[in-house]
């Protein structure tokens, strides 16, 4: 009758441990199932759909110029990137040609806004990493772009500004002003931004050679943007493709080696100077003009598809527009940055630590509003 | 060194505990809202108006309810402009719509409430609804002395009528 036998050796199961959906590192609401042996990592399934709100379906039953504001709702931290993609793909569905002095407003904001996405990325992993007074900092400068925007546009994070053919309104006075103020201002807290974690043992410990992903695996997941470039491929949509204003701007993309935690956490950081400068040029060089195009009321589209990309700060952006020839569009579909590079987060860590999983997790910078869609 | 990092750091945010400081106390001390601040209820210039609808077709959400009426001169007033501020997505579309440049945000923030009936706005004061009264009369005099003015010309017009074709009968 005796069950235990101690001539057996003991036997280990694998354990399934579910992180989320409410789980602060998981940036919304995601949940994460993960498959352990012990404190290790075998495999790692992201489950989404927490935050699905139909935003494609109900792009499909607005006209197109209703449809910008729920695309702000995507990647609510850089909304700007999102009108512009949505924007963009319209603009070229219908053969609307944005004047020049749209274009570098589009480019200025659009840049602003990346930096400003990337100053949470920062907080949010040195967050995650337990330093959490990183985060402090970081929301202290984004402060001041939004500042910025709201001076542009009204609102601090759903701006609903780009529209199909331009902006919707010109720059205000005291624009430029301010954002020199800020772009003065860049060097100075990236510094302290370094100074506070770059040298940090802990965060150093944490972040390189973990959860390093190759270049093959990366392409493999079809991840693209920062995430990809810290692996060393250097594809950039603003480079490749060169829409907009782009092309007139001389900036560099910068790349890792690696593809570790590090690496992508490098590579976004120099994004920040990259944005500034290319903020810098297009202040300079601001033309003068309209801010809009000549864009009919009642916008209808020839029939046709079109599958048009930008550059979002996670990655791709790309929209796929059906027109039926009507004032609204028959399909819509989003290729989201986020959702993609999800994909890439069993690759990366398994094999490694439960800890590691939270500091690869916050490394791709997902967004659950894009995850979702 | 190890811990030269830390060390670094923890020196960085002891200069901040001397510092400036970067907050301020709400609600002792309030935000000035931009020009083009988007927030708060919609507000309208009543006379204005030329109840063409056009806000609210141009609303993604369906959050702009309006009613309507005709004078008895044909022009149309509103009677109820309800702003469903739950659905609002405060992307600004129904106040570039507007052709006459009616609308505007009152850019009030604090907006929360304990009901859901409390965010259906009802945009039109009870002044515009003492000038909607006075523009009916109006309408119904002006119309009235309009219909006067036309039946007299017509009297004329069917007298001058007559006598002409009087003369050409001669
Ligand atoms: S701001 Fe947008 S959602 Fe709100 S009432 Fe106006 S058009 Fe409708
Ligand atoms: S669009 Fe302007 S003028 Fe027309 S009904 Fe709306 S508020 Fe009145």
């Amino acid at each position: 009758m005796n069950e235990f036998n101690d001539n057996v050796a003991p036997k280990t199961e694998t354990f399934v441990l579910n992180m989320g959906p409410q789980h602060p590192s998981t940036h919304g609401v995601l949940r994460v199932e993960l498959d352990l042996d012990g404190e290790k990592v075998i495999r790692v399934r992201p489950i989404m759909g927490y935050l699905h709100r139909g935003i494609e379906k109900l792009l499909e039953s607005r006209t197109y110029a209703q449809g910008s504001p729920f695309t702000d709702r995507l990647d609510y931290v850089s909304s700007m990137n999102n009108n512009y993609g949505y924007c963009h793909a319209v603009e070229e569905l219908c053969g609307i040609e944005p004047p020049p002095r749209a274009n570098y407003i589009r480019a200025i904001v659009a840049e602003l806004n990346r930096i400003t996405s990337h100053m949470v990325f920062i907080g949010s992993l040195a967050n995650d990493l337990g330093a959490v007074t990183g985060m402090i900092y970081t929301f202290r400068d984004r402060e001041e772009v939004l500042d910025i925007f709201d001076l542009v546009c009204g609102a601090r994070q759903t701006y609903n500004y780009i529209r199909i053919g331009g902006v919707a309104q010109d720059i205000p006075q005291g624009f430029e002003e301010k954002v020199r103020k800020f772009l003065d201002r860049v060097p100075e807290f990236m510094e302290e931004y370094a100074d506070l974690l770059n040298g940090n043992e802990i965060f150093n410990v944490r972040l390189k050679e973990v959860s390093v992903m190759t270049k093959e695996e990366a392409l493999a997941c079809n991840m693209t943007g920062p995430n990809l470039r810290a692996t060393g491929v250097p594809f950039d949509v603003r480079k490749v493709d060169g829409y907009g204003a782009y092309p007139e701007f001389d900036f560099d993309v910068p790349v890792g080696e690696n593809g570790d935690n590090w690496d992508r956490y490098q590579v976004r950081y120099k994004e920040i100077l990259e944005s500034a400068k290319i903020v810098r040029q297009a202040l300079d060089g601001m033309p003068e003009g309209d801010f809009m195009a000549k864009v009919p009321k009642v916008l209808k589209p020839p029939k046709g598809e079109i599958f048009s990309r930008t550059e979002g700060t996670r990655g791709e952006l790309g929209f796929y527009i059906v027109s039926d020839g009507t004032t609204k569009p028959y399909r819509v579909h989003i290729r989201r940055p986020s959702f993609i590079s999800m994909q890439g987060l069993n690759p990366m860590c398994r094999g490694g630590l439960i800890g590691d999983a939270i500091a690869a997790f916050a490394s791709i910078d997902p967004l659950m509003g894009e995850v979702d869609c | 060194m190890f811990g030269k990092g830390l060390l670094t750091g923890m020196r960085v945010t002891i200069g901040h505990v001397f510092g400036k400081k970067v907050t301020f106390c709400y609600p002792e001390e309030k935000l000035e809202m931009t020009e083009r601040f988007r927030g708060g209820h919609l507000t309208m210039d009543y006379k204005k108006c030329i109840g063409c609808q056009l806000c609210a077709m141009a609303c993604p959400n369906k959050a702009l309810t309006l009613k309507a009426t005709q004078d008895a001169m044909k022009k149309r007033h509103l009677t109820s402009y309800v702003h469903e501020m739950g659905r609002c997505l405060y992307c600004n579309l129904c106040v570039e719509a507007c052709p006459t440049k009616t609308l505007a945000w009152d850019k009030n923030y604090a907006i929360s409430s304990w009901h859901r009936e409390d965010m259906n706005h009802q945009v039109l004061t009870d002044d515009d609804m003492k000038y909607l009264e006075k523009a009916m009369e109006d309408a119904k005099v002006a119309a009235a002395k309009k219909a006067e003015a036309d039946a007299a010309k017509k009297a004329e017009e069917a007298a001058k009528a007559a006598n002409d074709g009087g003369g050409a009968a001669n």
